[in-house]
This record gives structure tokens, C-alpha cells and sequence, in this order.
């Protein structure tokens, strides 16, 4: 039996008419009952011909090269000068005033903006060229440095954004405000999903981060219906909330109190005719599906050895990155649109030094794992996997310079990495300065990532639209292009 | 994209032969083409974009008739004096450059081209979008039934224009039922149930309504909406996201539905009530609602940008719940459809932008203004109790003060402001002294100081000694402010500042409820009909602009909003109004004769899920758990764990979810803690908002997460296994026990197909809980409250999961 979770055409009003069904199929999906659906149902993805346009576009906007999404997001505004942007120039000025007109009265945050002097810093950390691309990378990144020429770092990201809530509602929404669908629920709204036992839009929060808040409005739905909001996936025995049935209730116990709730409904659609009591049969009979799906998809158990190697230790240990990872790639193996990952913990306002280089070992092996694993698998030509976070760091250091100095927020320039479905491998676009301060050449505004990400999937951003308020809103607002140079 | 270019002669002529044979009089024979309904919209939505308000200077316009007859050099988009020569029809007939463009997103369908043409030669006569013109009643249309409301003969009219009648009245049962829940979001309790299936009076349904109006859950209920609307939260909403102590604002705005404040004072109060003279508390709490923008004190946040994005937030909220317009827009430019200029946005800006408060909230609870109100429900009805006795002692003052003919005392009373009068009756040596106002007044002031030690404080709007500022903001970057100050102004397109009113809160008020606006009272009607009905008549609630849709029955709705201002803004009226209504009253069964699957004719009743709060709160009244504690400190049920800690800021106070104990766990549901980046899962996942934006309409959707929350979600299982006990000690037979059940969620007995599968279930579970002691005590045990260990654990689990079926069935959650 098949029921198509993204039967319902949205009406602008954000409220659901359920006319999407037919009425035969609806009963003979009642007088099924439950009891057809079989496990294997819940391992398949829909046939490529039915998951063409579950959403409510009629046809892809462009060829599409990736089919889902992974988006790692580093939370807090990892500092690209440590990292990705290599700045020999600033290991020679160490401790020398940021020139005014490298700044340009560049507005600085209420945390450095009363610093007297603004000295630069240099990174600590050594840089070297890596792969046959020979990107250059800092070398808290060695596992990263072993994908180079399958990712594309893209050091010319900018912002307006000078703080978290604002910068990563910014990435996540299109919009610095509140309010604002995330991308997650654009693409759900748009291209539907893929495997009709589980959610289109899938978020993992490594679990004990604390640092800069997260907020349920990054993949939250905005004006969209709700069903495209996120569904955040926690560590633990309810994957989803409210998965497990009651102690005391077991799947027959469900089953049958399924059954007796189809007959009611049954009996209500037969005298009233609306369809929305049809959608919600559709719902339980997914519910009931997905308290079977989830927690197949989630069990990490039966991975080999060699993978949890792979991904590293840390993999182990449900809700840290790497079991996140590795998690995140179960799910697009079973057809999940879009897989976000949050890691907290990159706000290195002091400390840098140690603070960063833990952030990168929590991370950087998973990462550069996932790619791997992708590839070993031919998935990656149809995965986008995306990597940063919603700004960067100031090339000055904030308070008295020390070894143990930290950086301030940046919005001018930051790097991330993009690979899979549709983006060159091995390429480094952009450049900024010496100063690792200003763009020089190949600007990429986060409106022109979303768009790029969305260009991947097949949709033109200034097509993909919603009206609300009157307005046709979109992704990208009024803005943005995607990045060709980059597109494989 | 390209623009109007002067055409030449010769494609003048080629149009002539294209167009041939137009003259003018012939058009102007035909009925006559209705610009606001007809034309704007169509302008609106495919010429505006780039011929709208705010296209540049020297571009051609379609907006209004001065600009759209401007002279562009030899042409103008609309030639009055010879229609045809127009450059409007010429361009958007043109094969080889036609408009809108090739490559534009919307093109003009054939017909809407026939329109635009047929308005032209016409004469082109604009008229204001019908939102911008005060309502006024028409004259009812007869329908042949003079017995039936001015509603109903608006919504018969059209209903009969498709060949049609009314549905057929709904069963008595079911209309006890909707009015309930739609006036107090819960179904009616037996007693009330009873008393109206037992009145066979010709007014029973009437005297019913006048119950369900006087419950204090009829002030909760409506309240909810009210809070989704003006984004009420108990945490400031950014960054950490930490508590604020605003409570006693939520508690004034369901005792003032209660008290069925007039609206317009509903509105004036929560805008201003500071500003007002002599401002009472319950004034001054009301103005929380300028104060309800979610804040922020993220380290290193510049305190001027949130200045102006505190204050965006408030003007912007303001244009949605108040005039129904998305101001938006005009924050970063002149409006692209509306005629808001980028100027008048920062003149509405202004009216707001001189409150006291700091533009960090500095992560306190105390995020000052505030002043001390009643901590709860109790405590403010004691409040007005102690009100209403000031008055009257100071009322019986001013007659003793006439009868005693004393000249100098009735001087210095005459002289005597409120305090002054208060202290002379507390004064021993002043003649009432010996009189029981003197008693009365200590009496009432020691009342009043006791009370007052239990309020808390809660967050109001202030005034600056000096107003602030306020520039235009190019693009609507706090740090690009250009040209001379702006003063307070509203919109020019509708009423003007009504005369004398000041330019601050309270003249803005004045305005928005002054008889002559245009929008206020049809957006309030609308939204009131949408939460009866389902639907608005303007199915764009948040926006009655030209990019809004156009209201399915405008004279209806015009109707309704005059009726409302002429009630004296009587909330309890309008509603009695719809609910005794025959459209009301209809059957919603879809109808085989009507295709209308949207009810835009609302020829059948409402039929919907109901809302995330009245779903939790059926379960509780059912199970007759329900606390009835009103207002206080938000409360949190059960809650699956580390939802708070996993996203919080580790500095955060509200980092940390502490579950509440005993009868908090079972209060209503609009009492819950509302943390706005992370409300309640319970409400999410039933479309509840974060209360971090305005919102005036819930979205409605059907997810499997909503199955998963209805059968395993803690206080459900806990409520339906309190549930099931009730049954079994109610009622006798087991038969009885499902009516007593069907009854409370549904106000009817269960039918025949119901009672026999519920029946079997029931046997099922009896088998199956018989069998396996562990498992039933397993299900008894969800949840705090303790079993009655008098009953069978057997049968108690096997009627648990019976009353979590139909708790989930569509008899409990929808209204029908």
C-alpha cells in the first residue's frame, strides 16, 4: 500500500484541502487495514516515477544534480583565518593596528567596538597545500585535507549579519528576522519527499555543545504550512517525539486500536464526504509506518567496524557529530531530502587556539568521513553536502593580544565547503585581501548560496515562491545568484 | 525589464487596424467595469511590480489617474480624451513587445485583457481600493425570508445565485457542540448539555449562547487568539531567550473579553492606556502590548540597530493585527502594490519609537518600565471588586457633601482630585469621619495594600520625558538615516489623524478606532468570523491590501464591521450575531449539489481540527482532571526531556525544563509556558506559533507527528486511563459507560457503527490487559496521577485504550 504524504495541495492560506486523493483508493486503503505493510515497504524509497514532484512544483526548474541535501552546520562563526583562508601576510603584521582603510569603517560588534587598538593576529597554525587541486588548508583539518579534491571551499562567503541569532536565521531562512520559512521547508514545500515512511526534513543537534542558542525556527516552516517545519532528531530511544508507544502497548495493541480508529473514520467520511478525514487515516497509517522506519534508520548497531573507523570513534556515542554523520548518511540512503547537522562551539571569542583545535577534532574526521563513505557508496554525485557556518572571524584580535587570544565576529568575509551533487571537486573559489579582512575578487553573499544549493536541486530560486501577505516570498528574498564557477 | 516606450506613428495606426472599429460610445453602453473589485486587482497583480507606487521618477504609472495620465512625451499610459490612443491597451495588445513583458513571471489572460480594455474605453475611472473606503451597510438583499438575520439574507443571496439553499440545520447535539467550542473552546459540560436538550423554548438556543458567553473559559478561549496574534510569550524570544514577567498582561486581556470590554477601549488601552488621563492599572498593564517585541541582549548587539529593529517589529505587527495591511514592504522602500509610501512607513514608526525602554532586554525578567499587577485571575477580579467599591464610597462622598451644605467642604471636594477626595475621607478631622465612609476607606485601603503585596510586576509601555527622534531609514539600515526628522503621521491613503488627537500612542489610537477607518473594524470581524466559521470572509486576514484577496461577500463584511462600531465595539454582540445565525446553524456534511470545496459560499457549517489548546483541554475536562486555576506564572506539564537544554544557551535561565507537579500539571492549556524559541511540543506539533511573529491565522495541517503526540504523548495517556476510571465508576454497564464517554467529547451517545467497534476494541482489550497484569500497570502508571486502586487494573487499561481511540478519533478533534 502506498499513501503519498505529500498528497495535499497547498492552498495559499496555509491551511490544507486534502482534495488530492481519491475516494476508491482512500477505501481500499481502509479495507487493507494495516496489516499489508510489510518492513521491506519501509526500507524502499518510492520508484523513481512516483517520487517525481511530490511537492508543489510540477517540474524541476533546471536539471537536477543533487538529489538531497547534508548541511553540517559549525554554529558560532568558525574563524576561516585558522582554517580555510590562509594569511601569511598577518603572521608578518602580528601585533600591528588593522589600517583604517583595510577596515573601511567597517561596523564592529559592542564587544570590540570600545577596543582601543585593534592589533592583528596571525594564525598559530601551519598551512600547507593538499591533494592534486592543492588546496590550501590549516592543519587542524588533516582529514579534510584528505578530500580536498572531491569538496569546493568557497573563502569569499559574506554576510550582514554581526550576531549569531541574526547571522544563522539569516543562512537558515533568507532573512535576519524571525518569521522566515528555513531552506529544510522551502525544498519540503517545493519537491516533497522522497521516501514516504519517513520525514522530508531531518535535524541532528550534537547533543552537550551548549555555546550560541539554536532556535526551533532555523527549521521551523515560517509561513509555510506546518507539516514542512523540521523534524529534529533526538539521541535516544524516541528518535521522534513521542515515537514509542506506552509501556504496556505493544504493536498489536496499536494495531488494533488503528483499526477500530479507521472504522470511525470510515464510518464519518462515508456520511460526511471530507476529505480531510481522508488525509488523516493517511497520517496514522504513516505514524504507525514510521514507528517502525525510524528506528530501523536510526540504529547505528549493525554498522561494521571499518565504518565506525571511518567516521571515528566518537561515532560510538550516540548524539556526538561523528553518530550524527553517520547517521545523517543512513538517512539519505533512505531518500531523506534534507539532512541539517548542527555543531555548536565555534564562538571563539578567547581561547582560540585550544577552542578551535577541539571544535576541528570533533569534527573534522566525521566530515571528511561522510564524503568518503558517500562516494564508497556512488552517492555522492546525487548528495550536496555543505559545511560552515554564519560568519567569520575578525583577522584582529579581540582584547589584549595573548597567546591565548580569541577573535570577534566578522561578517565580511568566511569560508565554507561545498561538495557532492552538482559542485566541482578539488576547486577554491574566491579571494579575499591580504589582510583576510575584504573581499578581493568572487563575492558569495548568502542569499547566492541558497540560490546555488537550490540551482543544485533543480529549482531556480526566483521560482521557487510563496504568497503571503501579498507578497510573493522566496528563499532569497529579492537577491541572489547561483554560483556557476562552482557547479559542476 | 523593459519598459513603455513612445510608440510611433505608424504603430498607431496598426493598432487602429488590429483594434478596428472600437468607438466609445459602444463600450460605454455596457455595464460598467468596477475598478476596485475588477480592474485593481489586476493591476495590482501583474502591472504593479514595476508600474506601481514606487516606480522611479519619469516611469510610467498605473497606480492612480494623475499618474497613469501624466504626458510621457507625446503619450500617456491612459488618454482620457481618446481612450484608444492609450498606451496601456496599445502595449498589452502588442504581439511583437507586449506587456508585461515576454519573460515576466505573470501574464494578462485573454480575458483579463478584454477587461482592461473594455475599463479603458470606458474612461478609465479609478476609485480607491474598497479597504480604504469606511465601510457603510447596504441595503440587506431580500431573499424571500424575512425571518432570518441580516447575515443570513447576505449569505442566502449568493448561495441561491448557484441555485441552492441553506444546508439543513445541523443536529441539535452537534450545534451544542460547535457553539461551545467555537465561543468557549470546549464542548459543553453535561449539565449545560442537558439543561439546553431539555429546553424546548422557542429562545433555548439563544439562553444557551448567553451561558456559553458568560463562562469564564469563553474569555480564555477568545483570549487565545488575541496572544497568537500580539506574539504573547513568557520569554523575551532572542539570543538566551530568558524569562519575562508579563503574565498579568495575558490575565487582563481574558478578563477583559470577560468583561466584555468594549474593543475599541480594548484597543486604546493596550496601545496607550499610559497616555491616558489618570491612568488606571489595569491601563497601564493593558500597554504590555507595545512592550510584547521578542528582545534580545546578545553580547556585542549595537544598541541603535535594535532600536530600529525592536521598533520594526512593533509598527510591522501593529499593520497586521490592527489595519490588516503587510507594512513590511515600506520599512525598505515604498510600497510596491499598496499605496504606503517608504516615508509614511517611518511616519507610523515614529508614533512608537519614543517608549522608554532600553532596546536590550539585559536577559532580565524585570526588563523595565514595569509596575506591579495581580499575579493571577483571583487577584485581578478582587482588583476591580475593590474598584468598583472605591467608586461607590466616593460616589456616597459626593452625596454627603451635597446634603450637608457645607460651603467650604463642598469647596475643597469641588478642588479635590481623586487622591485628595480619598484622603479626605481617611482624614479624622474632616466631617466624614464620623460617617461609615471614613471605616469604609480604611477599610478598603488596607484591603487594597494587602493585595497589593502579592502582585508581580509585568512590562509596560513609558513614554520618554523627550521624544526621540526618528529618521527615514534608507533600506531600512538603522545606521543610514537620511533627511529631516519625521513626525508621527498614519497613512494617507485612509482617515486622517482625527482632529485634536496628539501626534503619540493615544492619537494613533483615536485613529485606528475613530468610526472613519477604514480597515480596523473589517479586520477585526473578519478575524472574529474566521474563528466561527473557519474562514475569513477576507481569506487573507493579515492583509486586506491589493495584493490580499477580495472578500467573498464585501457587503456582508461591511455590514458586520458598521454593526460592530455601532454595538460600541460589543465583542459578546458579534458574536451572538454569527452564532445564532442560520449560516451557522447549517449541517457541515459536504454538499452533493454545490461545488465549493473551499465554502467560500459557506453553505455548509465549519468543519475543521480543532486548535492544539482545545484538543489538550478536552482530554482534561473529560477526565475531570481539569484545575481551574486562572492566570499566574505559566505552567508546564509533562514534557519529553532535554528539549530546552539542547538548543540553550548554557547561560540561559530557561535552559532548564522543571516540570510542575500536582494540579499545575492540569491546568488550561493557555497557561502554558510560552518559551518562544522552543514552546510546548504539544502545541507545535498542532500548529500552535512560536509567538515570535504575529500570527492571525494558525496554519491547519495533518502530520503523522500529530498521531504519534494523540496516542503517546504522557498527560494523554495519563488523562485517558483518569478518563476511564470516571466511566467506570459513572456508569454501570459498559454500554452506558461508552455513551458517558461519546457524550463528553462529543455531546452525543455513540450510534450503532460507533458502539460496535468501539465495543469490540473494548473486548480486545479486556482479553488482553486480563491476561497481562504487568502491561496494565504499566499503562496506569504513565503519568503522576495516582490509580484508583479499588478498580480492576484490567478493565481500567482496557477502557484506557478505548478512550485514547476515541480521543483521537475525528469525533473529539474536529468541530463539525
Amino acid at each position: 500500500m502506498k499513501v503519498n504524504m505529500t498528497m495535499n495541495h497547498q492552498r495559499c492560506t496555509g491551511h490544507e484541502s486534502a482534495l488530492g486523493m481519491s475516494r476508491r483508493r482512500f477505501l481500499n486503503s481502509v479495507g487493507m487495514g494495516l496489516g499489508g505493510i510489510a518492513l521491506a515497504d519501509m526500507m524502499n524509497p518510492m520508484s523513481a516515477a512516483e517520487a517525481a514532484m511530490k511537492g508543489v512544483m510540477k517540474n524541476f526548474h533546471l536539471a537536477p544534480k543533487a538529489k538531497r541535501i547534508i548541511f553540517l552546520f559549525q554554529a558560532g562563526g568558525p574563524s576561516q583565518i585558522d582554517t580555510f583562508d590562509y594569511k601569511p601576510t598577518l603572521n608578518k603584521l602580528h601585533g600591528t593596528q588593522l589600517p583604517d582603510e583595510v577596515r573601511k569603517g567597517q561596523r564592529l560588534t559592542g564587544m570590540s567596538g570600545n577596543q582601543a587598538s585593534l592589533p592583528l593576529v596571525g594564525s598559530p597554525f601551519k598551512f600547507e597545500q593538499h591533494g592534486k587541486s592543492g588546496t590550501w588548508l590549516s592543519d587542524r583539518l588533516p582529514h579534510t585535507a584528505k578530500v580536498v579534491d572531491d569538496i569546493a571551499v568557497v573563502r569569499s562567503m559574506y554576510t550582514e549579519a554581526i550576531n549569531h541569532g541574526p547571522g544563522v536565521t539569516y543562512i537558515q531562512t533568507g532573512s535576519q528576522f524571525p518569521g522566515r520559512p528555513s531552506m529544510g521547508a522551502w525544498l519540503n514545500y517545493g519537491l516533497g519527499s522522497e521516501n514516504e515512511n519517513l520525514p522530508g526534513f531531518i535535524v541532528m543537534v550534537t547533543k552537550n555543545k551548549g555555546g550560541q542558542p539554536l532556535v526551533s525556527r532555523l527549521w521551523g516552516s515560517g509561513f509555510l504550512p506546518s507539516k514542512h517545519q523540521g523534524v529534529r532528531f533526538r539521541s535516544g530511544k524516541d528518535p521522534i517525539l513521542y515515537l514509542t508507544n506506552p509501556d504496556g502497548v505493544d504493536k498489536t495493541t496499536r494495531k488494533r486500536m488503528l483499526d477500530t480508529l479507521n472504522e470511525l473514520h470510515a464510518m464519518k467520511l462515508e456520511k460526511e464526504s471530507d476529505p480531510q478525514i481522508e488525509t488523516r487515516i493517511a497520517q496514522y497509517e504513516l505514524a504507525f509506518r514510521m514507528q517502525m522506519s525510524v528506528p530501523e534508520a536510526t540504529d547505528l548497531s549493525k554498522e561494521p567496524d571499518h565504518i565506525y573507523e571511518l567516521y571515528g570513534n566518537g561515532a560510538k556515542n550516540p548524539g556526538s557529530f561523528p553518530a550524527n554523520c553517520l547517521m545523517a548518511r543512513r538517512l539519505a540512503e533512505r531518500g531523506v531530502r534534507f539532512i541539517q547537522l548542527y555543531h555548536q562551539g565555534w564562538d571563539q571569542h578567547g581561547g582560540l587556539p585550544g577552542g578551535l583545535s577541539n571544535q576541528c577534532k570533533e569534527t573534522d574526521q566525521a566530515s571528511a568521513a561522510l564524503i568518503t563513505d558517500l562516494k564508497q557508496r556512488g552517492m555522492l554525485d546525487e548528495t550536496l553536502v555543505v559545511w560552515g557556518g554564519e560568519f567569520g572571524r575578525t583577522n584582529y584580535c579581540q582584547g589584549k593580544l595573548s597567546k591565548n587570544f580569541g577573535r570577534d565576529h566578522h561578517p565580511r568575509c568566511f569560508s565554507i565547503w561545498m561538495a557532492g551533487g552538482g559542485i566541482k571537486g578539488g576547486v577554491t573559489y574566491g579571494e579575499t585581501d591580504p589582510y583576510g579582512y575584504n573581499i578581493a575578487s568572487d563575492g558569495v553573499h548568502v542569499h547566492d548560496l541558497q540560490a546555488t544549493i537550490l540551482h543544485t536541486l533543480g529549482i531556480d530560486h526566483e521560482r521557487l515562491t510563496y504568497k503571503y501577505q501579498g507578497r510573493r516570498f522566496r528563499l532569497t528574498d529579492v537577491h541572489g545568484h547561483a554560483v556557476k564557477d562552482i557547479l559542476a | 525589464m523593459l519598459n513603455f516606450v513612445k510608440r510611433s506613428a505608424n504603430v498607431c495606426c496598426a493598432l487602429m487596424v488590429v483594434a478596428g472599429g472600437w468607438s466609445g460610445s459602444a463600450w460605454a453602453e455596457d455595464k460598467p467595469v468596477d475598478f476596485a473589485r475588477e480592474i485593481l486587482p489586476i493591476l495590482s497583480d501583474k502591472c504593479f511590480v514595476c508600474h506601481g507606487p514606487d516606480a522611479k521618477k519619469d516611469e510610467l504609472r498605473l497606480d492612480s489617474l494623475e499618474a497613469a495620465t501624466v504626458d510621457l512625451g507625446g503619450y500617456q499610459a491612459l488618454n482620457p480624451k481618446t481612450p484608444s490612443e492609450s498606451e496601456l491597451i496599445f502595449r498589452i495588445f502588442d504581439k511583437t513587445d507586449p506587456m508585461p513583458p515576454e519573460k515576466a513571471e505573470k501574464k494578462l489572460t485573454d480575458e483579463e485583457r478584454a477587461l482592461l480594455k473594455k475599463w479603458v474605453m470606458q474612461g478609465g475611472k479609478y476609485s480607491k481600493h474598497w479597504a480604504f473606503v469606511a465601510p457603510k451597510k447596504s441595503e440587506v438583499p431580500k431573499v424571500g425570508d424575512d425571518s432570518i438575520s441580516e447575515v443570513d439574507r447576505y449569505v442566502l443571496e449568493k448561495i441561491k445565485a448557484k441555485g441552492a439553499e441553506f444546508a439543513p440545520e445541523a443536529e441539535k447535539t452537534t450545534l451544542a457542540r460547535r457553539a461551545a467550542l467555537v465561543l468557549t473552546g470546549l464542548p459543553p459540560s453535561l449539565e449545560l448539555l442537558d439543561s439546553f436538550m431539555n429546553d424546548s423554548s422557542e429562545k433555548a438556543y439563544e439562553k444557551y449562547v448567553d451561558k456559553l458567553l458568560a463562562q469564564d473559559s469563553y474569555g480564555e478561549h477568545q483570549a487565545r487568539y488575541w496572544l497568537d496574534a500580539v506574539r504573547y510569550g513568557d520569554t523575551h524570544g532572542l539570543h538566551l531567550d530568558n524569562k519575562r514577567g508579563i503574565y498579568p498582561y495575558r490575565d487582563w486581556v481574558v478578563s477583559a473579553f470577560n468583561r466584555n470590554l468594549p474593543m475599541d477601549d480594548f484597543i486604546t488601552y493596550q496601545l496607550a492606556g499610559d497616555l491616558l488621563p489618570n491612568p488606571t492599572l489595569e491601563q497601564i498593564v493593558a500597554t504590555g502590548f507595545v512592550r510584547m517585541n521578542p528582545t534580545t541582549s546578545e553580547g556585542g548587539v549595537i544598541a541603535a540597530e535594535f532600536q530600529a529593529k525592536n521598533n520594526f517589529d512593533r509598527t510591522e505587527s501593529i499593520g497586521t493585527v490592527l489595519l490588516g495591511m503587510t507594512l513590511n514592504c515600506a520599512r525598505c522602500h515604498t510600497h510596491k502594490y499598496d499605496p504606503i509610501l517608504h516615508e509614511e512607513y517611518f511616519g507610523l514608526f515614529a508614533f512608537f519609537n519614543s517608549t522608554a525602554e532600553s532596546p536590550l532586554d539585559g536577559n532580565k525578567y524585570e526588563y523595565g518600565p514595569t509596575v506591579k499587577a495581580p499575579q493571577h485571575y483571583d487577584a485581578w477580579e478582587q482588583w476591580y471588586a475593590m474598584q468598583k467599591e472605591e467608586a461607590s464610597l466616593l460616589h456616597k462622598a459626593e452625596e454627603h457633601v451635597k446634603q450637608k451644605g457645607d460651603e467650604g467642604l463642598k469647596k475643597r471636594w469641588a478642588e479635590a482630585d481623586k487622591e485628595a477626595r480619598i484622603a479626605m475621607l481617611l482624614n479624622p478631622r474632616e466631617p466624614f469621619a464620623i460617617t461609615p465612609l471614613h471605616q469604609g476607606v480604611i477599610k478598603l485601603q488596607n484591603d487594597m495594600k494587602a493585595a497589593e503585596k502579592g502582585y508581580t510586576t509585568t512590562l509596560v509601555a513609558k513614554e520618554l520625558p523627550k521624544p526621540r527622534k526618528t529618521f527615514l531609514l534608507k533600506r531600512g539600515e538603522y545606521n543610514l538615516p537620511s533627511g529631516e526628522p519625521i513626525e508621527p503621521d498614519v497613512l494617507g491613503v485612509m482617515n486622517p489623524l482625527p482632529e485634536g488627537a496628539p501626534r503619540n500612542r493615544l492619537g494613533f489610537a483615536k485613529w485606528v478606532t475613530s468610526r472613519e477607518n477604514p480597515v480596523v473594524s473589517r479586520v477585526w470581524v473578519n478575524r472574529v468570523w474566521q474563528r466561527v466559521f473557519g474562514e475569513g470572509l477576507v481569506r487573507t486576514p493579515e492583509d486586506f491590501g491589493l495584493q490580499g484577496q477580495q472578500p467573498t461577500h464585501p457587503e456582508l463584511l461591511d455590514w458586520l464591521a458598521v454593526e460592530f462600531q455601532e454595538s460600541g465595539w460589543d465583542l459578546k454582540h458579534l458574536l451572538r450575531v454569527m452564532v445564532t445565525s442560520r449560516t451557522f446553524k447549517q449541517s457541515s456534511a459536504w454538499r452533493k449539489d454545490l461545488k465549493d470545496p473551499e465554502n467560500k459560499l459557506f453553505a455548509r457549517g465549519p468543519a475543521h481540527r480543532l486548535a492544539a489548546e482545545t484538543l489538550r483541554d478536552i482530554a482534561l475536562v473529560s477526565s475531570d482532571m481539569l484545575d481551574p486555576t486562572m492566570g499566574g506564572e505559566g505552567v508546564k506539564p509533562y514534557q519529553p526531556s532535554g528539549m530546552w537544554a539542547a538548543m540553550s544557551h548554557p547561560a540561559s535561565n530557561t535552559k532548564k525544563y522543571v516540570r510542575d507537579k500536582g494540579e499545575r500539571l492540569y491546568r488550561k492549556s493557555l497557561y502554558v509556558y510560552y518559551k518562544r524559541t522552543s514552546p510546548h511540543p504539544m502545541m507545535t506539533i498542532f500548529d500552535a506559533p512560536s509567538r515570535e511573529s504575529s500570527c492571525v491565522r494558525r496554519s491547519r495541517t495533518s502530520t503523522p507527528s500529530q498521531s504519534l503526540g494523540l496516542l503517546n504523548e504522557t498527560q494523554r495517556v495519563e488523562l485517558a486511563r483518569k478518563c476511564a476510571e470516571r466511566l467506570i465508576k459513572e456508569a454501570k454497564t459498559d454500554e452506558a459507560r461508552l455513551d458517558l464517554l461519546f457524550r463528553l467529547v462529543a455531546s452525543r451517545k455513540a450510534n450503532e457503527v460507533e458502539a460496535k467497534v468501539c465495543m469490540q476494541l473494548l473486548a480486545g482489550m479486556k482479553q488482553r490487559y486480563e491476561t497481562s497484569q504487568e502491561d496494565a500497570m504499566g499503562l496506569l502508571t504513565t503519568g503522576e496521577a495516582k490509580r484508583d486502586e479499588n478498580l480492576d487494573a484490567g478493565e481500567v487499561a482496557a477502557w484506557t485504550q478505548v478512550v485514547i481511540t476515541v480521543l483521537a478519533s475525528d469525533a473529539a478533534i474536529l468541530l463539525y
